[in-house]
């Protein structure tokens, strides 16, 4: 046993790779546990001298590696299937093919990464700048072109002078005991590198704070705070004449823009009829551009109910006997021509969506003025007793 | 000269001892720097500030100072970006799969690729970040959950990109920095100032050569490599995918992920070759950097160059053999169009131009090689080029048609990414060793045990 | 030139093997021969095939021999022969073509005239794809390769004699022609075999496909004739778990390989969605084709990746002679999934021909090698780098 206290272990440095490779062999049949060998590069051959068990790295690699794998399929088909669905491209969700190259990257990136630390942290207990053989003679040879063995005193079977002899005898040509330093400092604690830490805070903490508070709010980092664009209906630098909007240009026409024939007449023409069937798909397209344009003045439901009223030479009632007289041309002439204080609407929309309107105007006028027998009709058609 | 096959060519020349080796290694690092050292980090440090005054344009004016316009709205932000990732990957063929395939010789070179590596990842993975015109913004670009409620788009290529170049450029960094603790060791062990030893202690976390350490690390390294020589595959096809999965003629073919690969290894070698000329001279490393190592990489170029040609010879064929007359018109174009100068400059440099190296006298001939790497280094740059350009030049449409050219902007960017590089690569080569000291030592004549490693006794 | 240190002494192969080659030979022959006038169309594609299969071993094995010439690799010396053997039907391969170019009518498509003059693409494809040019090219590539297999042979049995360090420096060189030519050469012969049963479709990567898939079976044949030659005491003694290891970790490298580039070619098509692509990965994913599909992606890459990730698996010989039987089935699965989707294309169809012709070819290649073994020394007895493969070590 051990009899020195402060006593690290013996160590011995020897001349040739074949000279340390019987010296290992020896020591370990001598019955060592406690015992090191170090060398300036990996000696072939070695492990088995030394009676090593085989590495046991490759299992960490395993288990990281494939958790990673797991991790990005389970995130992949969260995020792209069930967080945050859409389709891309045609492909499925849950594309497999196209999480192929992400699932590899990530199975290496973790099984890489659990390697590299696995080995330093777990298999060489790093960092340890304070392990005995530090600052020795024998590790600045074993560091440069000798080879060394070191028994240390943790072994039951160690006694100094029975050690020194075997290593005599095994040929090694500089023999040293090596001692544990006497008391254990923490570098941490030290006063410059506790400043410094401090010091490394605040200039991160501070430059995080400058960068995401005011950096990012100046050009061009601005968050696109400033931008050049066209603005409706309001005065543009980009164009000669200041007009942000355009107009057509002169002799074209726009699809869906033909030009109204009728244009300016006040004697509407009941020639013009609606190409458009009252099916649900018109009127819900008919609905949808007779609140954009229409419900503004006339109100949702046409009664002349809006928001205006009151305001202004209060815009009529579709629902009066007169409206539900006109003819459909008679409406799209209105439309296009506007009526009183009602502006022309010829260049919000288009004749399919005017015509659309009218069907839409023309079911709101029927439910307003729905009678009795209409829900005699409604019932035979549903199949149902509405009372 | 006459080979003996019944032994094995020595991977350290002139009978170096480990002591020699341990010095010839860490001189440069010890050494201060000369005036010739001084005079090319200031040319490099040049172009990288004229690459930063480019960028900085970039970044206030937008990405309407470079020349891309409909319809090639990728150019030389593109080219750049695959032209350095290929620069990589020789560093990782290198160091992974001559590892895997025990090519002793690879501990000369290793290093000093593996660092090129690192540097030429870091340059490639400027150009896509640039390339979005507000860079403060990439972050976006990782899956993280945000204030927006969004995830990134992992059916894109793009974002595979993202995901394969932080890997690569991680594991690489591992890979080498696991490589250099042992010899921040033996430089620990070796100083005498005291801010370099702190510095190496840092590093090296208390590295005792411990044979019980070896053993882990030796197993470590070999997973390493082998998880890198599939990672190396991937990030080259991942960017070929960024083409590929396209239905652009002349993009889309599934050759494109193993022809990416050829080509990226093909014009790594090149720059290794380039760079290790002037530094095994520079050094005085001459029996560390052999002839014969720069012999075998000139026959990699050969090899790789080759696969690339067939690959050239293939997308032709097919394109002509399928029938499918956009993929035949592009193809044309690219050999007679208006860019058929960028064409035939590729192939003449990729695939004419190394077939001098059959011959073992322009092989081992230092002068020839270099300009044949040079000529490499061009070729494979109008590579990318072609594809990308002469691809996305004549759209479907010929209304859609243009051209494509480069602004001073573009020029300036692509010289700064060269500067940005070497003056990496010469920072590194002051500050760190360029040669595996540990590796060296292992492959030195004598210094392996004589009958180490009998499994049958 | 013997050498000692090899422990090699030559001895015959059991007299039972060349018994076995040749009843399954007979086997194939007779039951194909009448499956032929049973069944042609049928019976034509099942041998087309059993010949891929032998065309892949054989081309592939000889890639391996020209491989370890150009790299200066010294591990596999020992067991070289092997791969020479396996090589040696390529002289024949043109004899064993012969039932299919004289069938080529029920196997391709783009020889019907009548078919071709309706389709605009055949017809553009016609200047390649025509009966004369194709036969022109079978002749030529066959022949090239007989040529090379001749010479690298040639020189390697010369050495077994004479030692001469010259003899490897020629192969070398002949190596060095012979891979850039087999690029081609492989590539041509995938595509016209095999792409063109479906003319219209058309991949750049087919021939690196093929590539792949040879060179993963030609080493899996090679690491089971070693394997068990090995155990029978007929090669050197002083091949160890190191050498098992490589072969071990070249299937290894081979499976992932063949997955990565069966991937890209899948993924890219899948991705774009080119119906004059897609169509052909569609055929194989109706009618009973997709369990084949998934059988062969669990078979081909999922389960040998498994299977011979850790050490043990590549050095434990049982466990080596089971996955080498497996990839050469497995490969045997990939041909049959690339050429029968092109006869039955709403369905697979059953019969008992598919069995036939493996039986046969398999008997072929053990009496081919049973020839062999017979005639030469089963590992390179004078080859300079004979003694740096025996003390191949990993550590």
């Amino acid at each position: 046993m051990n009899e020195n206290k402060n006593l690290y272990g013996v160590t011995a440095l020897f001349d040739s790779a074949n000279e340390i490779i019987h010296a290992a062999k020896e020591v370990e049949k001598a019955g060592y546990k406690n015992f090191d060998v170090n060398t300036p590069y990996p000696v072939h051959g070695m492990d088995r001298a030394m009676g090593l068990k085989r590495s046991t790295v490759g299992f960490f690699t395993l288990f990281f590696g494939f958790s990673g794998t797991a991790f990005i399929l389970l995130f992949a088909y969260w995020t792209m299937s069930v967080n945050y669905p859409m389709v891309i491209g045609g492909k499925p969700f849950f594309a497999l093919p196209s999480f192929i190259p992400v699932t590899f990257e990530t199975t290496v990136l973790l099984g890489g990464i659990a390697t590299v630390v696995g080995i330093l942290a777990v298999f060489f207990n790093l960092p340890s700048n304070n392990h005995p053989l530090h600052d020795t003679d024998y590790m600045c040879s074993v560091s440069n072109d000798k080879y060394g063995i070191v028994i240390e005193a943790e072994d039951p079977k160690f006694n100094e002078n029975e050690v020194t002899e075997l290593l005599k005898r095994l040929g090694a040509k500089k023999i040293h005991t090596v001692m544990n330093p006497g008391k254990e400092s923490f570098p941490i604690f030290e006063g410059r590198f506790v400043v410094f830490l401090i010091l490394v805070v605040l200039v991160v903490c501070g430059g995080t704070y400058f960068t995401l508070n005011k950096v990012l709010y100046l050009e061009p980092f601005d968050w696109m705070l400033e931008q050049d664009k066209l603005i409706p209906q309001e005065k543009s630098t980009i164009f000669t004449d200041n007009k942000g909007m355009r107009t057509t240009i002169e002799g074209t026409v726009a699809r869906g823009y033909l030009p109204y024939p009728f244009k300016g007449q006040t004697i509407p023409t009941e020639t013009l009829a609606n190409p458009l069937l009252p099916t649900k798909k018109v009127l819900e397209f008919g609905k949808g551009k007779f609140l954009t344009f229409c419900s503004p003045c006339h109100g949702n439901y046409a009664d002349g109910d809006s928001r205006l009223h009151g305001q202004f030479p209060n815009p009529p009632t579709l629902h009066s006997a007169r409206a539900r007289e006109f003819g459909d041309g008679m409406i799209y002439h209105i439309i296009v021509n506007g009526q009183n204080t009602m502006p022309s609407y010829e260049t919000q929309t288009t004749s399919e969506e005017r015509w659309a309107i009218i069907n839409y105007i023309r079911a709101l006028q029927r439910a307003k003025n729905a009678k009795p027998t209409d829900l005699q009709e409604v019932q035979k058609e549903l199949g149902v007793n509405v009372k | 000269m006459e080979v003996d096959y019944s032994t094995e060519a020595a991977v350290v020349e002139g009978n170096l001892r480990l002591a020699e080796i341990d010095r010839i290694i860490s001189r440069p690092i010890e050494e201060r720097p000369g005036k010739k050292y001084l005079l090319a980090l200031s040319i490099s440090s040049s172009f990288l500030l004229i690459g930063a005054i480019c960028v900085g344009l970039t970044f206030f004016y937008g990405v309407g100072m470079w020349g891309n316009n409909q319809p090639v709205g990728w150019a030389f932000g593109i080219v750049n970006f695959v032209f350095w990732i290929g620069i990589g990957h020789a560093g990782t063929l290198i160091s992974a799969i001559l590892f895997l395939l025990r090519q002793k010789w690879r501990t000369g070179v290793a290093r000093f690729a593996e660092a090129m590596t690192i540097f030429a990842v870091m340059t490639a993975g400027l150009f896509p970040i640039i390339h979005t015109g507000r860079p403060w913004l990439a972050g976006y670009l990782t899956p993280y959950p945000n204030q927006h409620g969004l995830w990134v788009n992992l059916n894109s290529p793009l974002v595979w990109d993202v995901f394969a170049v932080s890997t690569y450029f991680t594991i690489s960094l591992l890979f080498w920095y696991i490589g250099l603790v042992p010899d921040f060791a033996s430089l620990r062990d070796k100083t005498i100032s005291k801010v370099k030893k702190t510095i190496y202690s840092v590093f090296s976390l208390g590295w005792r050569h411990s044979n019980r350490h070896w053993q882990h690390y030796e197993k470590a390294y070999m997973i390493l490599a082998g998880l890198s020589t599939p990672l190396v595959l991937s990030v080259h096809s991942i960017v070929s995918f960024d083409f590929a999965t396209s239905i652009l003629p002349g993009w889309h073919t599934t050759i494109f992920p193993p022809y990416f690969v050829a080509g990226a290894i093909f014009s790594g070698f090149a720059m290794v070759v380039t760079v290790l000329v002037f530094v095994r001279k520079v050094f005085d490393m001459e029996n560390i950097i052999t002839l014969n190592h720069l012999e075998r990489m000139n026959k990699i170029i050969l090899a790789t160059g080759m696969m690339v040609g067939y690959a050239y010879g293939m997308e032709f064929f097919i394109a002509w053999y399928s029938g499918v007359q956009y993929e035949q018109f592009v193809f044309i174009n690219r050999a007679f169009g208006p860019y058929a100068w960028a064409y035939w400059t590729m192939v003449s440099c990729n695939v004419i131009f190394p077939q001098l190296f059959w011959f073992r006298k322009i092989r081992r001939s230092v002068p020839a090689m270099f300009i044949i790497v040079i000529l490499v280094n061009v070729g494979m740059w109008f590579e990318r080029f072609v594809i990308i350009v002469s691809s996305l030049h004549r759209d479907f449409l010929p209304s859609s048609w243009g051209m494509f050219v480069p602004t001073l902007v573009d020029l300036g960017i692509l010289l700064g990414s060269f500067g940005l590089f070497f003056t990496l690569v010469l920072l590194f080569a002051k500050t760190l060793p360029v040669v595996s000291i540990s590796e060296i030592k292992a492959v030195a004549p004598g210094s392996q045990p004589s009958h180490a490693g009998n499994h049958n006794e | 030139m013997l050498n000692k240190e090899s422990g090699y002494v030559k001895k015959e192969l059991p007299g039972n093997i060349a018994k076995i080659g040749t009843v399954f030979f007979a086997v194939g022959l007779i039951l194909g021969t009448a499956g032929y006038f049973i069944e042609p169309v049928r019976a034509s594609f099942s041998y087309l095939v059993a010949f891929m299969f032998l065309v892949s071993v054989g081309i592939g094995s000889l890639f391996l021999v020209a491989l370890e010439y150009l790299a200066g690799a010294d591990w596999s010396t020992p067991f070289r022969r092997v791969s020479e053997f396996l090589s040696s039907s390529i002289p024949l391969l043109i004899i064993f073509a012969l039932p299919l170019i004289f069938n080529m009518n029920s196997l391709f498509h783009w020889t019907h005239t009548e078919a071709v003059a309706e389709d605009a693409v055949l017809q553009g494809k016609a200047p390649y794809l025509n009966s004369s040019f194709f036969i022109i090219r079978v002749v030529v590539i066959f022949g090239l390769w007989s040529l090379f297999y001749y010479l690298l042979s040639k020189n390697s049995r010369g050495q077994d004699s004479t030692g001469d360090q010259r003899l490897t420096k020629r192969n070398i060189v002949l190596s060095g022609i012979f891979i850039p030519l087999f690029a081609i050469t492989a590539t041509v012969t995938s595509v016209d075999w095999l792409m063109s049963l479906e003319p219209h479709w058309f991949s750049t990567i087919f021939g690196v496909y093929f590539f792949s898939g040879s060179v993963w079976a030609s080493l899996a044949a090679l690491t089971l004739i070693v394997v068990l030659l090995k155990e029978k005491g007929y090669l050197s003694q002083r091949i160890n778990n190191d050498h098992y290891y490589s072969l071990g970790t070249l299937m290894f490298a081979f499976t992932c390989f063949w997955g990565y580039i069966a991937f890209s070619q899948y993924m890219l098509i899948w991705y774009a969605d080119l119906p004059e692509e897609s169509f052909w990965f569609l055929q194989r994913w109706t009618g009973g084709w997709e369990y084949f599909s998934i059988v062969l992606i669990l078979a081909h890459f999922i389960i040998p990746f498994g299977a011979l990730l850790s050490y043990p698996a590549k050095t434990n010989p049982r466990r080596l002679k089971f996955i080498s039987v497996w990839i050469l089935c497995t490969h045997y699965l990939d041909l049959y999934w690339l050429t029968m989707p092109n006869l039955n294309v709403s369905g697979f169809v059953f019969s008992w021909l598919d069995f036939v012709f493996p039986i046969g070819i398999l008997g072929l290649i053990i009496l081919i090698f049973n020839i062999n073994a017979k005639k030469y020394n089963l590992i390179p007895v004078g080859d300079p780098k004979l003694q740096r493969g025996l003390d191949f070590t990993l550590h």
